[in-house]
């Protein structure tokens, strides 16, 4: 009887010396501190279970541009969300593998930390829970998450970077997704020309200020805080989308006042982000505010502010000119190139 | 070393007793099938395209004439009810094992056999139509089987914009003109239970009662549930009328997925959750 307590007693040592092996390799992985600009709003809390760090960071950036997400290796996450047009990609609706065109503009990627909902119809509340959507769209990558997997998982740059980011070489669903979150936690634009005036470093040209006035008064209801957007969901009138798919947030809901409304998008690096609206309804700034200048669509849940004062924004040439000159205030020259 | 082999003895022949036991004529466990039949009231549904002449027709209570070219739904989280009351889960934690995708142009989905299920007698059965929140998020990895089946191109059973699967989906036409209607039903639910922060639950808990027991034995027995998608436009809960169109109270589409509209067809098929838990199925035999 001694004898096999002393065996199992060697087996049981024998197995805790291996599990103290792997424990030996430590990895440095700091945490990365987010710069939270000044006058932002606190940070979504589904941001604290996810940390970036510097390998989970890398990690993601790399799995952004990755193809093999897409059935046929043609599309990546920044097929579509284009850095240099703050995340976006030029097109009305956005193109997935084979030419197959989607529902909706892409949005933009930028400042998300700070958000409550993602998406035209906020459909996501947690950053960790969007990118599955895109690898399993058929207009978009139309794959699965098993088979980009599987085609990534015995890369030895990506054994390395999940080996430094989690501590072992698995290639999990969990943690692909969080290091695409964690890299677009990272992704913050407040350095532009509106944010260098606020902190006295530069100041508005005259057009500039007279369009951060008339922006003040008829525009700052909806876009409003540091991150441009209330975050709320409105519909304000615009061309409709007849794609029998599209119900806005009323498809999310089920809440008849959400039905083709949308989330006011931010204007930050508004510039870069052409075409406007749920389906670049608008190619120009231009046509955006001669639209609301001449008058929008009336609907049973057409956002009072339009509803009570003639379904629209009275705006001069004059104005349009200078808004246009201040939301050019807003582009992120380091933001788009870095 | 020598006691040793004698524990190695001793448990090679408990082993072998155990195995013996399970050999006897009461088995511990046995099959159960449920037989699903889809029917417009008392008639089979036969599927169809727009113009054909042998699909199954059926009139809602508005007088809307319709037929189907594709049905389809899924059961989860099977229990089955004891005579004493006591609930026996069927694998309700593991979609792969304990969920199937109903495809009435599949003969062989619709039957669905529950194996190893205890010997016992049954008074009631109890599923799910559609996955329940918690274990509605395309989770691949975890149920990989599940997750083929119910996204198959054939099946198209998932819901790519919400990270879940479709509950039900209805392809068929209506009126006399046969118009294009386009039924599909899925949760839209974030959160967790208990707090759900937006959206819908298409999730319906369905008890019936089998018209005799079932008793689980030496005989495999089979229940057969009926799913009578007459009650889909002329349901319990709501008397629904097909329109097609953009504007949000048109219907007859997938912008249905208006979660509003679709919560309509939700509760008839699947009952309203409260005065209502059976929705458009009852049980039409029990075969012992």
């Amino acid at each position: 009887m001694k004898k096999i307590a002393g065996f199992i007693f060697l087996l049981l040592l024998f197995a805790s010396c291996n599990s103290d092996d792997s424990d030996m390799i430590s990895i440095d992985n700091p945490e990365i501190s987010l710069n939270i600009p000044s006058g932002f709003p606190e940070l979504n809390s589904f941001v604290s279970l996810n940390k970036p760090t510097k390998y989970g960071v890398e990690l993601g950036e790399k799995l952004f541009s990755e193809k093999r997400f897409s059935a046929d290796n043609t599309i990546s996450c920044s097929s579509c969300h284009i850095q240099a047009n703050a995340f976006t990609d030029q097109h009305a609706q956005a193109i997935g593998i084979e030419g197959r065109i989607g529902l909706r503009n892409t949005p933009s990627i930028q400042n998300l930390a700070f958000m409550k909902f993602y998406n035209w119809d906020g459909s996501k509340l947690q950053l960790e829970t969007q990118p599955l959507v895109p690898i399993i769209t058929h207009e978009e990558m139309n794959s699965s998450i098993l088979e980009v997997i599987g085609k990534i998982k015995d890369d030895a740059v990506y054994k390395d970077l999940f080996r430094k980011a989690f501590g072992d070489e698995n290639v999990t669903p969990e943690r692909i997704y969080k290091s695409i979150a964690q890299f677009e936690y990272t992704l913050i634009s407040a350095n532009s020309k509106y944010d260098k005036v606020k902190r006295n470093t530069a100041s508005f040209t005259e057009s500039e200020l007279q369009g951060y006035q008339t922006f003040q008064q008829k525009c700052a209801s909806c876009h409003s805080s540091e991150l441009f957007t209330d975050q709320s969901f409105r519909n304000i009138g615009f061309p409709l989308n007849t794609d029998t798919n599209e119900a806005g947030r009323g498809r999310v809901t089920g809440i008849a006042a959400d039905f083709m409304s949308f989330r006011v998008p931010t204007l930050r690096n508004i510039e870069y982000t052409a075409p406007y609206g749920s389906f670049g309804q608008f190619t120009t700034l231009k046509s955006v505010l001669d639209y609301f200048d001449s008058g929008v669509l009336d609907a049973e849940n057409l956002d009072p502010i339009f509803k009570e004062n003639g379904k629209r924004i009275p705006l001069t040439e004059q104005e349009k000119i200078n808004l246009i000159a201040f939301m050019k205030t807003l582009s992120d020259t380091d933001f788009v190139k870095n | 070393m020598q006691n040793f082999k004698k524990y190695l003895l001793l448990s090679i022949a408990s082993l072998a007793f155990v195995s013996c036991s399970s050999d006897d004529d009461n088995p511990v466990a046995n099959n159960v099938t449920l037989e699903f039949n889809n029917t417009f009231k008392n008639t089979t549904i036969v599927l169809g395209a727009a113009t054909s002449t042998s699909a199954t027709t059926n009139t809602s209570v508005a007088g809307q004439v319709h037929h189907f070219s594709e049905l389809k739904y899924v059961i989860s989280n099977i229990r089955l009810v004891k005579d004493n009351g006591d609930e026996v889960p069927y694998n309700v934690n593991d979609l792969d094992k304990g969920a199937t995708v109903i495809d009435q142009s599949k003969t062989a989905t619709l039957s669905y056999v529950l194996s190893n299920v205890p010997s016992a007698t049954y008074k009631q059965i109890k599923f799910g139509l559609g996955i329940k929140p918690e274990q509605n998020t395309l989770d691949q990895a975890r149920f990989p089987n599940f997750y083929a089946a119910a996204g198959a191109n054939d099946t198209a059973m998932m819901w790519e914009w919400g990270s879940g699967y479709r509950f039900t989906k209805v392809e068929g036409f209506y009126d006399t003109d046969n118009k294009t209607m386009s039924i599909h039903t899925g949760s839209t639910v974030q959160g967790t239970a208990g707090s759900y922060t937006q959206g819908v639950n298409a999730y319906r808990d369905i008890t019936l009662n089998l018209t005799t027991n079932a008793v689980v034995g030496s005989k495999a027995p089979k229940i057969k549930i009926k799913a009578d998608f007459d009650k889909m436009l002329s349901g319990k809960t709501n008397t629904i009328t097909l329109s097609t169109g953009t504007g949000d109270a048109d219907n007859a589409t997938p912008n249905i997925h208006t979660a509003a509209q679709m919560v309509k067809f939700v509760d008839n098929f699947g009952g309203n959750g409260s005065s209502d838990i059976t929705g458009m199925f009852s049980v039409t035999g029990v075969e012992n």
